[in-house]
């Protein structure tokens, strides 16, 4: 039993009633008076230069409000990182994708606006488009971007330690080649926003974002528009995963087209527009060479990784910062060197998506440590335990451990899974595999340089009673942050669950930075705590002044007040509380001083009761160049067993159990934590073997559509035994660390590895279809290979 | 030109002048407010606009509203009784089968239409109702546990289909 | 999305709609369960003047299994065939079909008329249907027709129902003595698939332990209409059923068909798939019509 009340339990959420009887307002059920709609004409064509735009009988419809072009956007070049702004809202002088914005329109209805749109005309001078990361880096290839030769985009390089030397020191060296594929979040809401323009020039964005506050700063930036003028507010959202973390051509339209028309103007995207837009999961190709002693032991590894991005650069400098630094750890590895090109081609723009670039790493090195761990004669399970890192660890690229449970997962999922009974005596067709990963519970730095807070949060009592409500910028996205928030204030408080309200998502309560990078729980739940214990100490001041009794005996919990003297007299602050509330029916009774009674008196005492939290990580990381990508004030991490069956003659693979241990530092609501679980190994699960976006030979996505981007249905994913593991981090919130992205980690190559066991049969290439397992099996068969 | 058509949505009744083209999900979230049915991808892959329809889970992206005239449609909205949440919302909340909510009105219609036909369904049949259904977040598991745990609350009152 | 703009006809009877399409034609389209024509709508792929309604003729909808061929109605959905025990017991491979059609949400609309005369390459009712041997009515105003399955299709998309026609009805003749039939639908995940490959077999013996007297083999998605193949039928007929004679069927089968390269999956993985397919198709026909009567 914990020694708390609210937090480590299974409290339900806070929003589960709401979104179970259709009652929770999403971006599409919100309707203004006087709305327009919005509709936007993308490019069909993949390279392309624009010759000219003719708008003049889209604005001759009846019922079109406003059209706008470049020419009206104007030219503002934004993007994700401020280091590498290469968008701008329309494009002037050629796409470069198929999907590419290129005008938008405002209209009294939707129809009216998609029609407007078909008749915007367009002439174009074809180029030549790429899309692969080897065209693209052809010498001499066609630029996407003016100043970009061989479309890099952007590469990194380094070295930890001497890779070269350490490999002449090992016993084995081996090199393998990776490919995955690119993907899609597949969130089931598509984006949507309501932009609303006043005549007082504020402007007021309801979006399906993960990032109200990035997308208030890019909004504000590329209207022009001071951006204490701009309010971003998320109403609930249908999941994120990355690709909502970044403001959209689709909210800077509603905005440019409500600025125009001074009318409330909607847009959504429609499910293939989710596509077009992507920011989703990059195609990844790792080469990775790693040296191992005799005995196990990790001694270098050289990891090579091509990055397909698209048109634009997104997240993705980000993206192939990760791909290199999340090697860095969960095992010691005094040795590590990285080079890492991200590539412009003409397709749509892939950006963060759910364990940002270090799931395919992981795959791929997960996978190699497999095949080492076979040629060594080792169980996987002893090579890994053979060099995991433990709390206080740093690795070689400067990152702190300060908990880290991965030696716990490991052995939680050996046990849970029953391993050592199944390891190696399965029969033929039938296989367990396992792997391990870590990741950030936040960014260690904001994505544009500042020294801003990531989090504030303002705590406010309500004046008549002991309402706790819960002011945060913070993005609930399905994940359950508000219930985090909300119990997080409960428990530093001494209130009941039932005492909070959290209001969230909107910029005008503060800053935060939103929900990417696992960030929320540890860093809003800092915020949050300060908050609830500021308010708190208000609280006991003036009860300490009121009943003369000092500030250190007195204690709130389960929203009543605990005074360590048995002789405290609050008969007076009840006494007047009854008075105020003459034919109330749930007057204070009990020997116990309510909450309610003392937030009142703190009230009468003080005006309103207002508590404040920041939380802003200490200098993480070291000095080299991209030094802040992958750092974090805290890591959690992750060990996975699958097992699977593979249908030896079609290669259909069913993957019939999962276990998964998370180190989640301290479980702020256990049901929570066992759903992101559950939630990522899915994800997980349909990456490895379903997922992949495919292009026919003009760039045009062929599977832009949930029938064919195949994401896991019910009867797909089978159970996960979900064991929380809790290490007790010291940089978190009452212990707490991630869990949202970090789970997803393994599941790759742990299904990887499980179908090797099962099949024989190493596959470098993702997805897992039965097409690619079947042609494995076979080109094995061929090669006469028959060794089982 | 525009129909005018009758149907019952939540046991109410409704008379409307709709266009042909309108499908039933329109319908019901623009024309009736009832926006707890949702789009996630308009061409009948991911669920999330399911109502039931004389007595059928259907995708309403899929039916025109013109087709539904005369019928008779449950959405989410019609599930809550004056005693509170049906069985199966109730399971929902209480097992953390919802994350996001965007999936959750379809799948509690699927859940709740497997439970009238099934009251004690395995979980395979549990999986095979809410397969039409995608949900990003959950993995499922807690979805499925909610509708094996919603079944017992029928115990004993048998099989009220066919 | 939204639908192109179009006039919405709702006839009560099949003498109605015949009507309503002999005066419309090509200007008009048929509307059963939707599940195809809406999204093909939706997508603009299609933008028909008109739609004409099969859901309001109480005529179509119905299963008759009782003497006779099994006769099924135009506008039947998929679930009800589904969920048909007398549709299991006697057409076992028909029922799987539309068991895996689509997802639960899409059988409860899509209807077995739809699913034929949409054509596309991969779905699941034509082939078992072939298998049975199954014939549909054509009906317009002038008369009616009856053709046999195996010569409906013409292509992706194409029937060989005439712009005024109406597939209204499809039969079946109920297999007699040792008969049985297999479908195997190979997809990427368990529901909401279109199958890479399809396969339906069915044989019949002369007696519980004799030799094969009838088979058809159909495959789906290797070709633009489901196809039987002969050559792999022939192999099997007067000889008894073995687990060899059952791969040599799935080999000739293989040789003998065209799949081709799409998005969807390679032509050799797709005859390899007909090859393991027909065999595994076989070995359910074969077990059925062994434990038969």
């Amino acid at each position: 039993m914990s020694e708390y009340s609210i937090i480590n339990t299974r409290a339900p959420r806070l929003d589960a009633p709401d979104k179970a009887t259709g009652r929770a307002t999403f971006i599409d059920d919100l309707n203004m008076p006087g709305m327009l709609f919005g509709a936007i004409l993308q490019s069909p064509l993949a390279h392309a230069k624009i010759l000219n735009i003719d708008t003049s009988r889209a604005k001759k419809l009846p019922g079109v409000k406003a059209v706008v072009t470049a020419e009206e956007a104007g030219l503002v070049k934004y993007g994700v990182s401020p280091a590498r702004y290469d968008e701008t809202l329309y494009c002037h002088e050629k796409v470069r994708y198929v999907g590419d914005e290129i005008a938008a329109v405002a209209a009294v209805d939707l129809e009216t606006a998609l029609e407007a749109v078909s008749l915007i005309r367009v002439d174009y001078d074809d180029l030549p488009a790429l899309f692969t990361i080897e065209e693209a880096m052809v010498e001499g290839a066609p630029a996407l971007h003016e100043g970009f030769p061989q479309n890099i985009c952007a590469e990194v390089h380094q070295e930890f330690g001497d890779v070269e030397a350490a490999f002449n020191e090992c016993d084995l060296v081996r090199t393998d080649k990776f490919i995955s594929k690119r993907q899609d979040a597949a969130f089931i809401e598509p984006h949507g926003c309501i932009a609303d323009y006043d005549l007082s020039g504020h402007l007021t964005l309801h979006t399906s974002t993960q990032v109200p506050h990035y997308v208030m700063r890019t909004v504000a930036m590329v209207m022009g528009l001071p951006v204490g003028d701009v309010r971003v507010v998320k109403p609930y959202v249908g999941g994120g995963f990355g690709p909502k973390a970044e403001a959209t051509p689709l909210e800077m339209s509603a905005c440019i087209l409500s600025m125009k028309t001074v009318r409330p103007v909607k847009m959504n995207y429609t499910r293939e527009q989710v596509f077009l837009h992507s920011r989703a999961r990059h195609q990844f190709i790792h080469t990775m060479t790693t040296g191992v002693k005799k005995d196990g032991t990790l001694m270098a590894l050289k990891n090579e990784c091509y990055l397909d991005g698209g048109a634009y650069t997104s997240f993705g400098i980000a993206t192939v910062y990760y791909a290199g630094s999340l090697l860095g750890g969960p095992y010691k590895l005094p040795n590590m060197k990285y080079d890492g090109w991200r590539i412009y081609t003409n397709k749509p723009v892939c950006g963060a998506q759910r364990g940002h670039g270090g799931v395919a790493a992981r795959a791929a090195w997960e996978h190699q440590l497999d095949i080492i761990a076979e040629e060594l004669g080792m169980d996987p399970i002893e090579l890994r335990l053979k060099n995991v890192m433990v709390a206080g660890d740093t690795t070689c690229n400067e990152l702190n451990m300060s908990s880290l449970g991965m030696k716990e997962c490991v052995e939680a999922v050996r046990q849970g899974s029953k391993w050592n009974a199944k390891r190696g005596k399965m029969p033929r067709g039938k296989g367990i595999g396992m792997a391990c990963g870590f990741f950030v519970s936040g960014a260690g730095y904001p994505i544009y340089r500042s020294d801003t807070y990531h989090s504030t949060v303002l705590i406010k009592l309500s004046e008549d009673g002991g309402t706790v409500n819960v002011y945060t910028g913070s993005a609930e996205i399905g994940q359950g942050s508000d219930t985090t928030m909300a119990m997080i204030a409960a428990e530093a408080l001494g209130v009941r669950l039932d005492d909070v309200r959290v209001a969230s998502g909107d910029t005008e309560f503060g800053v935060d930075l939103g929900a990417y990078s696992s960030r929320q729980t540890l860093m809003t739940g800092h915020a949050t705590k300060e908050a609830a214990e500021d308010v708190k100490r208000q609280v006991l001041e003036v009860l300490s002044e009121k009943l003369n009794t000092p500030v250190d005996g007195i204690d709130i919990k389960d929203g009543l007040i605990i005074f360590k003297s048995k002789d405290v007299d609050f008969s007076a602050i009840r006494a007047r509380y009854i008075k105020e509330h003459r034919g109330w029916s749930d007057l204070p009774r009990g020997n116990d001083l309510t909450f309610r009674e003392a937030a009142r008196t703190a009230y009468l005492a003080r005006g309103s009761i207002v508590g404040t939290g920041k939380y802003k990580p200490p200098e993480l990381g070291g000095k080299y160049k991209g030094a802040a990508v992958g750092t974090s004030p805290a890591y959690g991490c992750s060990a996975q067993v699958v097992e699977v069956t593979v249908d030896m003659e079609t290669g259909k693979i069913t993957v019939d159990k999962m276990t998964d241990a998370h180190d989640c530092g301290f479980a702020i609501n256990r049901t929570s934590v066992e759903g992101q679980m559950q939630g990522s190994l899915c994800m997980g699960l349909g990456e490895a073997m379903f997922e992949e976006v495919k292009f026919d030979e003009d760039g045009r996505i062929l599977n832009a559509n949930l029938g064919e981007y195949k994401i896991p249905t019910a009867l797909d994913m089978p159970n996960v035994e979900a064991i929380i593991v809790e290490s007790n981090e010291p940089n978190g919130p009452f212990g707490a660390k991630e869990v949202g992205e970090g789970a997803i980690i393994p599941t790759i190559p742990a299904i990887l590895n499980a179908v090797y066991d099962a099949t024989g049969v190493r596959i470098n290439e993702l997805p897992l279809t039965p097409e690619r397992v079947y042609m494995a099996l076979k080109a094995k068969v061929e090669k006469g290979d028959t060794r089982d | 030109m525009k129909r005018l058509i009758t149907l019952t949505v939540n046991d109410k009744k409704y008379e409307v002048a709709v266009e042909p083209n309108m499908t039933l999900v329109d319908l019901l979230r623009y024309e009736l407010g009832l926006t707890g049915t949702k789009k996630g991808c308009e061409v009948g892959d991911c669920g999330s606009c399911t109502v039931i329809m004389d007595g059928n889970p259907v995708n309403s992206c899929l039916v025109l509203a013109v087709q539904a005239n005369g019928r008779d449609i449950l959405t989410i909205e019609g599930l809550e009784t004056d005693e509170g949440l049906h069985p199966v919302q109730q399971a929902f909340v209480d097992k953390g089968a919802i994350q996001c909510g965007f999936c959750t009105s379809g799948m509690i219609l699927s859940a709740k239409n497997l439970l009238d036909r099934n009251a004690k369904p395995d979980e395979a049949e549990v999986r095979m109702a809410i397969s039409g259904n995608l949900c990003r977040c959950t993995g499922y598991q807690k979805i499925v546990e909610a509708i094996k745990s919603a079944s017992g609350w029928r115990e004993g009152s048998g099989k009220s289909h066919e | 999305m939204l639908l192109p703009k179009f006039d919405f006809h709702e006839p009560t009877t099949i003498e109605e709609a015949c009507q309503i399409m002999a005066e419309l034609g090509q200007k008009a389209k048929l509307i059963a369960g939707g599940t195809d024509l809406i999204v093909n709508m939706k997508r603009k792929v299609l933008s028909p003047e008109h739609l004409v309604s099969l859901s309001r003729i109480d005529a179509l909808k119905n299963v008759d299994l009782s003497d006779g061929p099994l006769r099924i109605g135009a506008c039947v959905t998929a679930a009800a065939l589904a969920e048909s025990e007398g549709i299991k017991r006697t057409f076992s491979a028909f029922s799987k079909g539309a068991s895996v059609l689509g997802t639960p949400l899409i059988r409860n609309l899509a209807t077995i008329a739809g699913n034929l005369v949409s054509a596309r390459p991969a779905a699941d009712l034509p082939p078992s249907l072939m298998a049975y041997g199954a014939k549909v009515v054509l009906k317009k105003s002038a008369g009616e027709r009856s053709v046999a399955l195996e010569d409906f299709f013409r292509g992706p998309g194409q029937t060989v129902v005439g712009k005024d026609e109406i597939l209204t009805e499809i039969l079946i003749d109920k297999p007699l003595g040792y008969t049985g039939a297999g479908y195997i639908k190979l997809g990427v995940r368990k529901t909401l698939e279109i199958s890479l490959v399809n396969v339906a077999a069915f044989i019949s013996l002369d007696s519980q332990d004799g030799s094969i007297q009838r088979a058809r083999i159909v495959l789906g998605a290797v070709a633009p209409i489901p196809i039987r193949v002969p050559s792999a039928e022939q192999i099997l007929v007067g000889e008894k059923p073995t687990e060899t004679l059952f791969v040599r069927a799935g080999e000739t089968a293989a040789q003998d068909s065209r799949p081709i390269d799409d998005f969807r999956g390679s032509a050799e993985y797709r005859r390899d798939m007909i090859e393991v397919l027909t065999r595994r198709a076989l070995e359910m026909a074969f077990n059925e019509a062994r434990s038969h009567e």
